[in-house]
């Protein structure tokens, strides 16, 4: 039986031969491209000094800032690389398993309370004891007196409203509601007006979001979630379990759905009241330019009761244990947090705001009053309790608040039980 | 009649030539709905990349003005053509090395050539059965001490030789009778000949699916460029659309989905090109 | 002769194995390794040996079995109908005719988008006022909100994977079909054999291996759904789409416990594996897997 090989003309039949070493030359070298690349363009040593940055926003807002520094400090450069929101913290995580971390990094108040508790941060008490009158938030990067990080940017919640169809419910769309009375009633109208136009955008059970829209009501009633010195649960409250079923009968008069939705039906008109960030001042008039709306502080459960609450996250900026670079960066941070400098971050992102104290007083708010209104918002703010194991806490919290919302529980029940689950996790470390 | 033809021109097609119009016409009628209603969501793509005011409304989308705005704002974003430059590059080197290495192991492989054959191909299935969500940190303490983060070798190396791929080679030599290598060999054949003159056409086909989908899954990569790259001018398109278009709580849909239309197109072009080698037709007339 | 050979095999071999035992069993072996411990990335110095602690807390969680609960559904939701519409799509585009290539491409289409990107464009599609219910309003059918009902939210998540993931199989199974000898289809045919009697007795058999592949890989990726519940329902509504994989991603980087989440990802090898094995049984013959 012949075998005929294309190309090659007749029937000769194939003899014997050293197997050819083309295509092991071939291979190695395929090989070998990668590795020489490597060389060429793997990570760069010493430039004179090079401090590592890890942060969130974007380049043309950063850079500006980074080349002010260099001026400021010949011969040292600012190597900048940009971490994408939504798994930036997988980076970070795997940096810190191996040692590879960088300089100075920007960490989310969120995961604050894991980082501290794990020593993986460097002690900077002593580097900022002269910034700690000049910003706020503090509690988000410290244990007791020890200071791990610098607070350089802040958020919060507030209360947006729809001006169109206050007027068009027949309300007075220059006074917002302050009470949760008022909260209702103008939630309960705007409803009424059918057609697709809903009056509260309630939240429903979303990771990391749930929690923020509901506490500020349980905070605002004065309910706590924790003990002063975090070993015990105080969650299972009268003033929460009275919140939770408030904010049940707000969600009658409106809508339950995830942030997104919540903020594009807002946006789109059909949505009355919300309680969201500062984020929309950015997308509002991107995406919604003719929208007549306002800002106003979280209802307070009454006027003589209670306060106006809201939730308080920001960015810190920290410097790890393993980092090279820790006076440079502890510098850098100094530099960033400086008021102009957080101040031109806070203006070209808009949803967040400088942690400066005093910064509302600066021009740009007083010509930006409802970004004004979120610093306002700031000062009556709770941060998260500082446990180690917070984000199991808030989880469980914002399972039982989901478990209400769909009805599966009664907010006696799910306060009853998310404190009780709490109080398991108090002892974890 | 006992010759066995190996045809390895591209697009000698045995089979009859297709038939006229009306022969077609009736398996237009029934598969043309079904392929336009898969791609349903398709059109939600084009219309919100063509919109600037949707906000990632359909509707909205359509009952406004539509133009390229979104795609010269992708174009002229600083740094896209860069991206794009970057996982082109990564993802031809990944699928040339993915091509030969998977030939070359999965036959090997699965003519049992090596002692322990059971053993890596068992090794094999079972990296592909283990989450990458745990094996990220371990892989990248690997590139970490190997000091390959931050450099095309680390887009290109974990990736160049694929478990999925040579199992994909592996079944299919399985399937491909030995007869024809045993005869070579009484002809006097090396075994190198073999691989080359004989098995390696005769793999065409698979070869083709491993290299559109070795192409397809660097090409959407995210995140292991994420974690393995810090640098800018290293990013993939993945990652550096990510970066433009998300923030913390909102995202851009009409660029996002400007970029991901346009990020699409080279994995369309690929697959055109490789899917008629999946239908190069051989043992068009095979006999024993 | 015998020297050529085994010099030409480890030629051909020894690149490969070199990664793969980098990349390959290096992680692989860590990770079993780390799920004997409490390693925590962000504290790597302080792992202690925990014996066979992660596993026992895995199989006492209320939440991984959950979890367990519906990537079962949603790999007994799929597999059947991607495997039989990849398979149908193989069969209705593999003859020649007019304009082939374009329901080639076209019905390979969800494959090429990014599954980030396409769960996003279908979180846009499932919005309570999104284009799918926008079009079952006007048919007067019921538009639920789909990804916040936990009764909806799985299934809906389900039928996008059966959509994106046909046309990438189907392509498998197109390359599968290439490779039976068309002279046998001529013979059957000169019979008198119909288009139904060549695909139970042509066809099908010979298609064993490639059917086995399909169903092998794509039950080993549903397993590990994690992309589209990330993007679109982060687990929620009330747990329901929460699935092993993402279950453990959450132990892994929000609570840092990688060394639990190791052990959550073996339990899920072990299933793997079994389901595989059962599956190349069942389906496979002697070119099944590790046949």
């Amino acid at each position: 039986m012949n075998i005929t090989s294309p190309g090659v003309p007749g029937n000769k039949p194939l003899l014997p031969r050293r197997p050819r070493p083309t295509l092991r030359a071939l291979l190695a070298l395929l090989l070998a491209v990668p590795l020489l690349f490597s060389l060429a363009c793997g990570k760069k040593g010493g430039a004179a000094q090079e401090i590592v940055f890890w942060q969130f926003w974007p380049a043309e807002v950063i850079d500006p800032l980074l080349r002010n520094f260099e001026k400021e400090h010949p011969g040292t450069t600012v190597r900048m690389e940009q971490l994408t929101w939504q798994s930036g913290l997988e980076k970070i995580t795997a940096a810190m398993a191996s040692g590879n971390v960088p300089d100075l990094c920007e960490l989310g108040s969120t995961w604050m309370p894991r980082m501290l508790h794990a020593d993986a941060l460097s002690d900077w008490s002593a580097g900022i004891a002269d910034l700690k009158p000049q910003l706020r938030g503090w509690e988000i990067c410290s244990i007791g007196d020890a200071t791990y990080g610098v607070p350089w940017v802040l958020g919060t919640r507030a209360l947006f409203y729809n001006k169109t169809l206050f007027a068009k419910a027949g309300l007075d769309s220059t006074k917002p509601p302050e009470t949760w009375e008022e909260l209702h009633a103008a939630a309960d109208r705007i409803h009424k007006l059918g057609g697709g136009i809903r009056g509260f955008g309630a939240q429903a059970g979303e990771r990391y979001v749930l929690f923020k829209k509901f506490m500020p009501f349980a905070w605002g009633n004065g309910g706590t979630i924790l003990s002063d010195d975090l070993t015990r649960s105080t969650f299972d409250s009268k003033e929460n379990t009275d919140a939770l079923a408030y904010y049940l009968e707000l969600a009658k008069a409106g809508v339950l759905d995830r942030q997104d939705v919540l903020d594009r039906e807002f946006k789109e008109g059909r949505l009355g009241l919300s309680i969201s960030g500062a984020w929309l001042f950015k997308s509002i008039p991107k995406d919604a330019p003719g929208l007549r709306y306002g800002v106003a502080l979280v209802p307070a459960p009454d006027r003589d009761r209670g306060s106006h609450a809201s939730f308080a996250g920001g960015e810190m900026l920290v410097s790890f244990r393993g980092s090279k670079q820790k006076q440079a960066a502890l510098e850098l941070a100094r530099f960033l947090v400086r008021p102009e400098n957080a101040l031109a971050l806070a203006q070209s992102a808009k949803s967040v705001q400088p942690a400066t104290i005093g910064a509302d007083t600066s021009a740009y708010y007083r010509e930006h009053p409802e970004e004004q209104l979120m610093i306002r918002q700031f000062a009556t703010a709770y941060p998260t309790p500082n446990h180690p194991a917070w984000v199991e806490m808030e989880a469980a919290i914002e399972d039982e608040v989901e478990q209400a919302l769909y009805g599966k529980k009664t907010p006696a029940q799910a306060v009853a039980d998310a404190s009780r689950k709490l109080d398991e996790l108090v002892g974890k470390k | 009649m006992s010759a066995i033809e190996t045809r390895d021109t591209a697009g000698a097609e045995p089979a009859p030539p297709p038939p006229a119009w009306s022969g077609s016409l009736m398996r237009w009628l029934w598969l043309g709905p079904l392929l336009a209603s898969m791609l349903l969501p398709f059109a939600w793509m084009l219309a919100v990349s063509l919109s600037e005011t949707s906000g990632g409304s359909f509707a909205r989308a359509i009952s406004g003005p539509l133009g390229l705005g979104n795609y010269r704002g992708l174009f002229g974003a600083a740094n896209v053509a860069r991206y794009f430059a970057n996982s082109a590059l990564v993802a031809a080197a990944v699928v040339v090395l993915n091509v030969l290495t998977a030939a070359a192991v999965g036959y090997v492989l699965a003519r049992r050539r090596v002692p322990g054959e059971r053993f890596w191909s068992l090794g094999i299935v079972a990296t592909l059965m283990l989450p990458k969500q745990v094996l990220m940190i371990p892989l990248y303490l690997v590139m970490a001490r190997m000091h390959l983060l931050d450099s095309y070798s680390a887009l290109i190396l974990p990736f160049a030789v694929d478990a999925f791929s040579i199992f994909l080679v592996r079944q299919y030599v399985l399937g491909l009778p030995i007869e024809l290598e045993e005869a070579a060999r009484v002809d006097g054949a090396s075994d190198w000949m073999i691989f080359r003159k004989i098995v390696l056409p005769l793999m065409k086909p698979v070869l083709a699916v491993v290299a559109i989908q070795a192409f397809l899954t660097n090409w959407n990569s995210f995140l292991f460029p994420l974690i393995f790259v810090d640098s800018d001018r290293l990013r993939t398109l993945p990652v550096g659309l990510a970066l433009l278009s998300q923030t913390e709580h909102s995202v851009d849909w009409g660029f996002l989905m400007a970029g991901s239309t346009a990020a699409s197109l080279p994995v369309l072009v690929v697959f055109i090109a490789f899917q008629r080698h999946i239908m190069s037709g051989l043992l068009a007339g095979a006999e024993k | 002769m015998r020297s050529y050979s085994r010099a030409t095999a480890w030629t051909l071999f020894s690149p490969w194995v070199v990664t793969f035992a980098l990349f390959g069993l290096y992680p692989f072996a860590f990770s079993l390794a780390a799920s004997f411990t409490d390693y925590s990335p962000i504290n790597a110095a302080s792992a202690r040996f925990v014996g066979a602690d992660n596993y026992v807390r895995a199989l006492r969680d209320p939440a991984f079995w959950s979890s367990l609960g519906n990537t079962a559904m949603f790999v007994v939701g799929t597999i059947p109908f991607t495997t039989l519409l990849a398979l149908g799509l193989a069969l209705a585009v593999q003859p020649a005719f007019r304009g082939r290539t374009i329901f080639r491409v076209g019905f390979f289409l969800p494959s090429v988008v990014s599954v980030v990107v396409l769960s996003l464009v279908f979180k846009g599609l499932y919005a309570p006022n999104g284009s799918l219910n926008g079009l079952l309003h006007a048919l007067g059918l019921p538009t639920p909100s789909w990804l916040l009902d936990p009764n909806t939210a799985l299934p809906a998540i389900m039928a996008m994977d059966v959509w994106a993931a046909s046309g990438y199989y189907m392509v498998i199974f197109l390359a599968g079909l290439e490779a039976i000898p068309r002279d046998l289809y001529e013979a059957a045919r000169l019979e008198g054999a119909s288009w139904w009697g060549c695909l139970r007795h042509i066809t099908l058999p010979l298609l064993r291996p490639t059917l086995l592949f399909v169903l092998v890989v794509n039950t080993v990726r549903s397993l590990q759904i994690f992309a589209e519940v990330f993007v679109m329902t982060r687990g929620g509504p009330l747990h329901r789409t929460t699935t092993v994989v993402y279950y453990l991603y959450e132990e892994a980087f929000y609570r840092f416990n990688l060394g639990y989440a190791s052990a959550v990802a073996y339990l899920l090898f072990i299933l793997t594996l079994l389901l595989a094995w059962a599956q190349s049984r069942l389906v496979g013959r002697t070119s099944g897997v590790g046949a």
